[in-house]
């Protein structure tokens, strides 16, 4: 499905790649751009069906799906996107990455920060644990036995109790059916074991907003709270969700990055926002 | 000779003025209360505070909207029985709250407004009622968009022998049991009187004029283990609070008809339909003819199977009129009553508050005209020193109106602390009301309410626009509207001091 009735989807080559692009305003592109960098899940739609359309009510937004590569690096993904900004963008993009995207997104904007103009970081990691190490395990066990297992595991480490819970039984089986068996993000399974972009997030300075998940069990807030501590120039919200954020709260993120991309340096280095009241 | 010398004080009354006792304004009264800095009365027409949950106790009475929701965060209820909780039990907690609070002692109540006029001369509205005069400074219309009521436009109506109600004016002393039964109209308060009523009547018409989108009604009874953790943990409640809001907002989207979103709704209404309803021709007759969302979305399980009984006729053939006996439809049938329900809703596009309130430009439902305008959909240019509640542009498609509720009263809560500190007068300048206002109707364009192809209660009869809906993202209005700032505003020195 379409992000929204007008988006433009086209395809840029990159080092021998075919990258799918999705433009919402072709025609502003002079304008301040978000580009998004999607999730583990293997594309644009699946981690931003809900949010794409929702900034782009409003402002321009381009999203492409990265292409896996064997032996990816942070770098070569952070290529991609860089690619996909030079074709598409003039001038520094307002950059937001979500889990697997966040990683590269601090790794774009640590070694190429004048293409930066602000960056927003949600659910993202700096250097892959022991913690996760354990889930990556069982994932890739799962995987290997082609276990009918993996689909209700994805469900439940991605989503948040609270969530869950709301849902009525028949959609909760329909997430389960819908998430697949995995082998979409099989290649960035491989790479998120082996993340560690320190010196990258060392050399960040562009205007940052970390947003943590407080319910995340894939990606504990914990390494939300690291990336904060690791970035000067950064702020910190965190939103009652699991790691699937981008599907539980949409609506919450949209205010928290529009907010944010209004006017970046608005709020001080170090702040963290209080919780929004309802 | 200078004024201020010679007014007394006790020209006032009271420094500020609520006209109504309903959830905006009983609210704005605990807030003002707690605060203990604002003199202030209460200016209520019925005999009890509650508003519009006083008012509708028809059979089935209940809101659309989880109670954990449709409460102040300020007065959070850990005993909500359920989900959705029934009208005595909104009613309950209402009445409590005047009682918990010490607001009744501040209410006259059997008092109906009948004028409310701007002096310039003294910077004070007197305000005219059914049992005297009052004076402030500071005049607030808390009078809601759900509390005067719309009659059907319908030839004959008057004749009608029978019995005859609006289902915001039940008579509980009728016994419907055996009777045979009409209701005019498929909206929220019908399709919770149809499935109450229906099991009691001999037979029950049910005159539809155009098929509303009904999804799952989500509700449940809260366990006492439930109740008891929302009361010793007040921070799981509010976190349950938000998981709720965050839920509602994430629907705005469908009003932009972003495809993703309706695809999620559509397919949950027509899923809904389809469980429920097995004939064809009854299904088609139930599939609505516009954009899902243009009209307001409904909540129930148990509307479609109450349609299908012996004893329920859904009529789907137009009204030409109603006579002494019952309703004639356009090809000629007519359908004989004992009993005719009138859920045709209320006038919540021209509020009839408007009629009597005159400020210095005049009256103000003469200014609405084309619809109503307020700047930070709160106040009037030429209405110094008034605050509207639940005024144009605050209504909301998915979402609950306390929300916007809490957003006013801490609004109106700033200016009023600025005019009672400062002696001032304020009142919108008519440039930044004009360019607040065009940025609603710019905003409303994009949405589903304008460009979905019906006419519903949110869209003013006479200028087409949208004015009873706010056409953005509930936090967008909080973020607009939620703190009083002098911008936009003509400020002066009061000639009378507070």
């Amino acid at each position: 499905m379409a992000f929204t009735s007008d988006v433009v989807d086209g395809e840029i080559t990159h080092d021998g790649l075919t990258i799918r692009t999705y433009d919402s305003a072709p025609h502003r592109r002079g304008e301040d751009t978000i580009v998004l960098l999607h999730g583990t899940s293997g594309s644009a739609q699946s981690t931003y069906w809900a949010l794409f359309p929702m900034l782009a009510d409003g402002r321009r937004v381009v999203a492409f799906d990265f292409v896996d590569t064997d032996g990816a690096t942070a770098d070569t993904y952070a290529d991609q996107a860089r690619a996909v900004i030079a074709a598409l963008c003039d001038g520094p993009v307002h950059l937001t990455g979500c889990s697997f995207g966040a990683v590269i997104a601090a790794h774009l904007a640590g070694t190429t920060p004048e293409i930066v103009k602000s960056l927003t970081l949600i659910a993202g990691w700096i250097k892959t644990d022991i913690h996760q190490h354990l889930r990556y395990d069982v994932w890739f066990k799962l995987h290997e036995e082609k276990s009918a297992a993996m689909p209700g595991f994805m469900v439940m480490t991605a989503f948040s109790h609270a969530f869950l819970t709301m849902r009525l039984p028949g959609e909760v089986d329909a997430l389960v059916a819908k998430i697949g068996d995995g082998s979409d993000r099989y290649a960035k399974m491989v790479f998120n074991r082996t993340v560690d972009i320190t010196d990258a997030v060392a050399n960040i300075t562009a205007p940052t907003l970390v947003i943590g998940c407080t319910q995340d069990q894939m990606v504990p807030i914990y390494h939300s709270k690291l990336l904060f501590g690791a970035i000067e120039n950064a702020r910190f919200a965190e939103v009652p969700s699991g790691h699937a954020v981008a599907h539980e709260r949409p609506s919450h993120l949209l205010m928290l990055i529009r907010d944010f991309i209004d006017e970046p340096e608005r709020d001080a280095p170090g702040t963290v926002h209080a919780p929004i009241h309802a | 000779m200078n004024i201020q010398t010679t007014t007394p004080k006790q020209q006032v009354d009271a420094e500020v003025l609520i006209v109504g006792t309903g959830f905006s304004g009983l609210g704005l009264a605990v807030i003002l209360e707690r605060e203990g800095n604002r003199d202030y009365l209460m200016l209520e027409r019925g005999q009890d505070v509650g508003g519009t949950w006083r008012d509708n106790h028809y059979p089935g009475a209940g809101c659309d909207v989880f109670s954990h929701l449709y409460s102040y965060s300020f007065r959070p209820n850990p005993n909500w029985s359920r989900t959705y909780s029934k009208q005595p039990e909104i009613l309950k907690y209402l009445q409590d709250t005047a009682e918990d609070e010490g607001i009744y002692p501040k209410v006259r109540f059997g008092t109906t407004v009948t004028r409310a006029e701007w002096i310039e001369a003294e910077d004070l509205w007197q305000v005219e009622t059914t049992t005297g005069t009052y004076r402030a400074r500071a005049l607030v219309s808390a009078t809601g968009h759900l509390s005067d009521l719309a009659m059907p436009d319908i030839e004959g109506l008057d004749s009608f022998t029978g019995k005859m109600m609006h289902s915001s004016q039940w008579d509980h002393d009728y016994d419907y049991t055996g009777k045979r039964v009409g209701i005019i109209g498929t909206g929220a308060s019908s399709i919770q009187i149809a499935p109450e009523i229906a099991p009691d009547v001999s037979h029950l018409t049910v005159f539809q004029r155009t098929a509303p989108y009904i999804v799952p009604r989500r509700d449940a009874p809260y366990s006492e283990a439930q109740k008891g953790m929302f009361a010793r943990f007040p921070e799981m409640l509010q976190d349950f609070r938000k998981e709720l809001f965050w839920g509602n907002e994430s629907r705005f989207p469908q009003r932009l008809q972003i495809p993703a979103f309706l695809a999620q709704i559509e397919e949950m209404s027509r899923g809904h339909l389809e469980d429920q309803v097995a004939d064809p021709a009854l299904r088609e007759k139930l599939t609505p003819p516009y954009s899902v969302g243009c009209k307001r979305i409904l909540i129930s399980n148990d509307y479609y199977p109450a349609i299908q009984r012996e004893n329920v006729t859904l009529e789907t053939t137009g009204i030409d009129r109603i006579d002494e006996t019952g309703v004639v439809l356009t090809d000629g049938t007519h359908v004989a009553l004992d009993m005719l329900i009138l859920a045709t809703g209320f006038e919540a596009t021209e509020l009839p508050i408007a009629e009597v309130i005159h400020g210095k430009t005049g009256r103000l439902s003469d200014q609405w005209q084309d619809g109503g305008q307020a700047y930070a959909c709160t106040t009037v240019h030429g209405y110094p020193n008034f605050f509207m509640m639940l005024g144009p542009n605050t209504g909301l498609g998915a979402g609950s109106m306390i929300y916007m509720v809490e957003t006013q009263i801490e609004y109106i809560r700033g200016a009023l602390q600025y005019l009672f500190e400062g002696d001032k007068v304020i009142e919108p300048d008519r440039e930044a009301q004009a360019a607040y206002v065009k940025s609603i109707h710019d905003r409303a364009e994009r949405t589903v309410w304008i460009a979905g192809g019906c006419q519903s209660w949110y869209l003013h009869p006479r200028s087409g626009k949208l004015t009873a809906i706010w056409p953005d993202y509930m936090s967008q209005f909080r973020k607009e509207n939620g703190t009083f700032a002098t911008k936009g505003y003509m400020v002066r020195d009061a000639t009378v001091p507070a």
